[in-house]
């Protein structure tokens, strides 16, 4: 479906970032999949990927952001089976979001400039939806001192000025 | 910043995550074109409003984006519990 669309990728030279201990950079485009289904097995049995049950978890290239809503983050060229006779609803939304790289020792507390969660103590391969200052965005904690921010492409140009502002 | 406990995720969060969305266990009308005009103004208009306890619906709009309720004092601001959508008033 997506291939049909003319893609728009934002300019990724002029957006990267530096403060001491910390560098944002834009991530590569990836495939992106809003998933929602009452019974995750359902889900499972259709994509053939393993869905994370818990809220809050990820397995692989999926995060579980809701009771029945998952998020797929996968390279691009990942296309999944629409379901179209069955109690799911599986969305591209590829273009929707770009991903911002927080990484280095100091990830963690520049996105807490901004994100009320308490991300000192959000364990490695957690993820979650959640606001910087008042932009909603997706965390999710890559390694130790890595963060994954999917933002909304509109917001992005403000959201990695903010950050650049909390890193410097 | 106050904290809310999202029934959904288990957990204590943020409030800048949650949306207010009125009065919980407003029962929708079984069969809507049988409704009189006083019927209607009830249902839409017509609320408890209380000084104190109050049964409110919630939304976690910027987390797991469920709704659910909860028991808040409009006066005092404070959380007595929240519960899932469909469980008994509490
Ligand atoms: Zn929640």
């Amino acid at each position: 479906m997506s291939d049909l669309l003319l893609r728009n990728e934002p300019d990724c030279a002029g957006f990267a970032g530096e403060g001491a201990g910390v560098a944002i950079r834009l991530a590569e485009p990836m495939a992106r999949y809003s998933l929602r289904a009452r019974d995750a097995q359902v889900l499972e049995d259709l994509i053939g990927l393993a869905v994370p049950r818990a809220i809050g978890a990820t397995l692989g290239d999926m995060a579980c952001l809701g009771p029945d809503g998952w998020l797929l983050c996968a390279s691009v060229g990942t296309v999944l089976p629409s379901g179209s006779d069955l109690p799911v609803a599986i969305t591209d939304v590829s273009e929707r979001a770009v991903r911002l790289l927080v990484e280095g020792p100091r990830a963690g507390e520049v996105l807490m400039a901004g994100c009320p969660i308490d991300l000192d103590r959000f364990a490695v391969g957690r993820a979650t939806r959640t606001v910087f200052e008042t932009v909603e965005i997706v965390v999710w904690r890559l390694r130790d001192d890595a963060f994954a921010v999917e933002v909304w492409r509109s917001f992005a140009p403000w959201l990695r000025l903010a950050l650049v502002h909390a890193a410097g | 910043m106050m904290l809310i406990h999202c029934p959904y995720c288990g957990e204590r969060r943020p409030e800048i995550e949650f949306a207010y969305a009125g009065e919980a266990h407003v029962a929708r009308p079984v069969d809507p074109s049988a409704y009189t005009d006083e019927e209607w103004e009830r249902f839409l208009f017509i609320r408890a409003n209380p000084r104190g306890r109050h049964n409110e619906r919630w939304r976690h709009i910027h987390g797991c984006g469920r709704f659910f309720n909860a028991v808040r004092d409009t006066v005092t601001d404070k959380f007595e519990t929240t519960y899932k959508a469909g469980e008994p008033r509490k």
